[in-house]
């Protein structure tokens, strides 16, 4: 793990860059972070909807198409999500190393230009965004929000969020609120298009065989960005859980129960406690090993997966679970078994060896993709912490199973949440 | 040991066939930190009627290869999970309609967890008890995909274009069938496809290839095995023309999902890589992202990010995947159809051939950096008689009159078939 990103700044982007031999691609990811509000999460939500149908050079959506696939098919697209109190859009670019080809333009240069006008130099008329463009991403959003109730795992998850979370921005889906798209026009969205290029933090990165002077000089003709200097992201608001457990049940036309449960930790990504709830989540529910796995699905058959996730950015813990949906009330009691369980210890010496060898392992597995690594080290921008693969292992391997034990007395059960079918009971 | 090389790619591959007949592929990656293993069985869930060596002819329930796949992770010594955790690896295996494939990733211990992978495929143990409580489990995968839209469409479309040939059954069978399954069934199946011959070992990563292959023939020269023998796959005759034009299945979705597509006919002699990857070509040209028919789609609010495109192809099958949702289903296979045979009629213009082809090598060399892609499509490609390191080269080989004369077989009418998902309020 010699390898190390080098960092510079141009402006308020930070630059991060890993130069390596071992990819046969040039890895970029741009990630444009601002706090997760009420008022602002659907325009910012629309923003690289847009963003992706046009820039200056390439006004046409089929021209800026085919600019990708002559860059070998360069593989782009955008992801939108939360991370802690923030929304995050995220755009990446993975290209070919001209080496594998015979291409006489340096290929990173050309990748890093046309990542520059996407963020910075869009499509307009008069001065704001097409309102063609807008009018038909306005269509795409609510399609692609109106999509989740399609995928039952998805939505019961969301649900469970929303649900949990119903004081605080984070109830908001990523992808904004459907019924504010229609307000939003080509003005108002270059206004608030604006706004947010000058306030977002902004963190370029590359992985691949080049530097970061070559990263830079690319990084400046390429990006057309406010003047100022880098931010940094606040630490996320740690609620505490309800006092009293709330059990949601809601009623679709689906064959499956959908189980999900969501847990406050009181604790974060660049907590001192983290290493340790991360060992407390692989002895719940990350693996094939772990209690969930082992008794929900093993032991007593009810269902094929049940596990838990550790949202380390924001302090949630959840479980989740298909079952039969006459078995709610027996399955809810053996996930909330597990829960007890490890607050009282009751996991072996065995457990917490075989736990940290497969957390290791992961740290360990990320090293060999160059979008693993980067959304590592984004992990530490996010959340202030300062960690390495090799220091975050020895934190792992440090954990003592007194410090898990404790960990499971900071995981505070907050919401059951669970999805069945229309058909009345009996 | 004979050796593969790849100097465009800058790939060396160590490749042995084993005495009992084992295949063994390995692919250092210096600088890697991980390793990957997958062992495959030409065994899917499309093998449900077969001779076993011997001479008998079978026919075995629905979704008892993946059933399968699920037992062999138990051992008498308990669950093989644990045993892999304790060594740091990762595993897990799926099953397809002409593959079983086994796997684990690790970054220490590769030496004990390959052993450890060999050690439990080729070690069944079934007992009543241990498969009677395997079939809540599996019943609950099997509903879960039932609420599974693209999951159901997908099968709905297979079913509407195939009358005979397995491929239209849900590879995890029904809940009937599962429950039907007993150890001996497990039992056949298994000492039938789980020779050494009809499998394949595939290593990628950071591993030192002379030792992993000293490794893997101490361990099998340790195992005996029956002396194999071919496997007698049974097909019936497939018409040629769909089984149902329009399959509609019910489910609440936002809005319809559609897929269709043409029933091919892969035929007997063909490259079968040749044939995948011009069919690919083919449909990309004319449906890609930059395309014009694409974006009149999309600007007309006929389809959005979730259209695709796909032609999936194996033994006695092949058939183009095309579609996503969509408001007005009908609409969208005219639309797409009629620009499929026009096409067909007119040809696929050079500039835009050249500029698929282009997308598509970028794409191959990026998928080259993912271990997992390479031990995957390097075994499915090796069962097709193919290479997947020499894909680039018969991409590039690829002429267009040959991706205009694969588009006029194609696209026919009378090989249409239309499967749709939609909520019962919409219809």
């Amino acid at each position: 793990m010699s390898e190390q990103f080098q960092r510079g700044t141009l402006g308020r982007l930070r630059l991060h860059v890993l130069p390596t031999k071992r990819f046969k691609t040039f890895a970029v990811s741009l990630f444009a972070g601002v706090p997760l509000t009420e008022s602002g999460v659907t325009p910012i939500a629309l923003t690289p909807f847009v963003l992706r149908r046009g820039t200056r050079s390439y006004p046409e959506t089929i021209s800026f198409r085919e600019k990708l696939d002559e860059l070998y098919g360069a593989g782009f697209g955008f992801d939108l999500y939360k991370r802690g109190d923030n929304q995050i859009v995220n755009f990446r670019l993975d290209i070919i190393n001209d080496r594998f080809v015979s291409s006489s333009e340096p290929l990173l240069g050309e990748a890093l230009s046309f990542l520059g006008e996407v963020l910075t130099k869009p499509a307009t008329e008069n001065g704001h965004f097409r309102s063609k463009y807008i009018e038909a991403e306005k269509t795409t959003v609510s399609k692609r929000i109106d999509a989740i109730i399609n995928d039952k795992i998805r939505y019961a998850s969301e649900r469970c969020i929303e649900e949990m979370c119903s004081n605080e921005p984070y109830r908001l889906l990523a992808l904004g609120r459907k019924d504010e798209l229609a307000a939003i026009d080509g003005a108002s969205l270059y206004e608030s298009y604006t706004r947010w290029l000058s306030q977002a933090n902004l963190d370029l990165y590359v992985a691949g065989d080049t530097t970061l002077e070559e990263v830079a000089a690319f990084a400046k003709r390429s990006f057309d960005l406010p003047d100022g200097a880098p931010s940094a992201y606040a630490p996320p608001t740690l609620a505490e859980a309800r006092p009293e457990v709330q059990t949601i049940q809601e009623r679709l036309e689906v064959g499956q129960g959908k189980l999900n449960m969501g847990l406050r930790v009181g604790a974060s990504y660049g907590s001192d406690e983290y290493a340790a709830l991360l060992v407390y989540n692989g002895l719940l529910g990350a693996f094939p090993h772990s209690k969930l796995f082992v008794n929900v699905r093993e032991k007593a058959s009810l269902a094929y997966y049940a596990s838990s996730r550790l949202d380390g950015h924001k302090g949630l813990l959840t479980l989740q679970s298909g079952i039969e949906i006459k078995n709610f009330e027996r399955a809810s009691r053996i996930m909330q078994e597990q829960l007890e369980a490890l607050k009282a210890g009751d996991f072996s010496e065995t457990d917490v060896q075989r736990t940290k060898a497969m957390i290791v392992n992961q740290l360990r597995e990320l090293q060999d993709s160059a979008f693993e690594r980067i959304s590592f080290d984004f992990s530490n921008v996010l959340s202030g912490a300062n960690r390495t693969g090799e220091s975050f292992i020895a934190d792992i391997e440090a954990v003592t199973p007194g410090q898990a034990t404790a960990a499971a007395h900071l995981a505070k059960l907050d919401t059951i949440y669970f999805l069945r079918d229309l058909k009345e009971e009996g | 040991m004979p050796l593969l090389e790849y100097p465009t790619l800058q790939e060396k591959i160590w490749h042995e066939k084993l005495d009992n007949g084992l295949d063994v592929f390995i692919l250092p990656k210096p600088g890697f930190t991980k390793t990957y293993a997958t062992f495959t069985t030409k065994y899917g869930s499309a093998d449900n009627h077969f001779t076993v060596p011997g001479g008998e002819t079978v026919r075995v329930p629905d979704g008892i290869a993946h059933f399968l796949e699920h037992k062999m992770f138990e051992e008498p010594e308990g669950d093989i999970f644990s045993a892999f955790a304790s060594q740091g690896a990762a595993a897990n295996a799926y099953t397809s309609f002409d593959r079983t494939v086994y796997l684990f990733s690790a970054t220490k211990d590769i030496a004990a967890n390959l052993g450890t992978l060999l050690h439990f495929v080729q070690n069944p143990y079934f007992t009543d008890e241990n498969v009677e409580k395997e079939k809540g489990i599996i019943v609950q995968e099997i509903d879960m995909y039932r609420d599974n839209p693209d999951w159901r469409v997908y099968f709905g479309l297979n079913e509407a274009m195939y009358e005979k040939h397995p491929v239209r059954i849900d590879i995890a069978g029904t809940a009937d069938s599962v429950r039907s399954i007993t150890k001996e069934m497990l039992y056949d199946c298994y000492h039938t496809f789980y020779h050494p011959s009809n499998m394949t070992l595939f290593v990628v990563g950071g591993v030192d290839p002379e030792e992993t292959m000293a490794q893997v023939k101490r361990d099998q020269a340790g195992k005996t095995f029956g002396p194999g023998g071919e496997i007698g796959r049974l097909f019936e005759d497939e018409p040629k023309t769909v089984k149902q034009k329009k399959k509609e299945i019910f489910l609440p979705v936002s809005l319809p999902k559609c897929m269709f597509g043409f029933k091919d006919d892969p035929g007997t002699g063909r490259d079968a890589i040749r044939y995948e990857l011009s069919s690919k070509i083919m449909l990309e040209s004319v449906l890609g992202s930059s395309s014009t028919l694409y974006q009149s789609l999309y600007d007309d609010n006929l389809i959005s990010d979730s259209f695709g495109h796909e032609f999936n192809t194996g033994p006695g099958y092949a058939f183009s995947v095309i579609g996503g949702e969509t408001p007005d289903p009908d609409e969208l296979v005219r639309r797409v159809t009629e620009a499929m045979y026009e096409a067909a009629s007119a040809g696929i213009p050079e500039e835009i051939f050249e500029r698929t082809r282009r997308k598509r090598i970028g794409a191959m060399l990026r998928m080259f950096n993912s271990p997992e892609a390479i031990a995957s499509e390097f075994t499915r490609y090796r069962h097709k008689g193919g290479d997947l390191f020499r894909a680039v080269e018969v991409f590039e080989s690829l002429t267009l009159d040959e991706v205009n004369e694969r588009l006029r077989e194609h696209a026919k009418p009378e090989q249409l078939a239309v499967a749709v998902v939609r909520s019962k309020a919409s219809s």
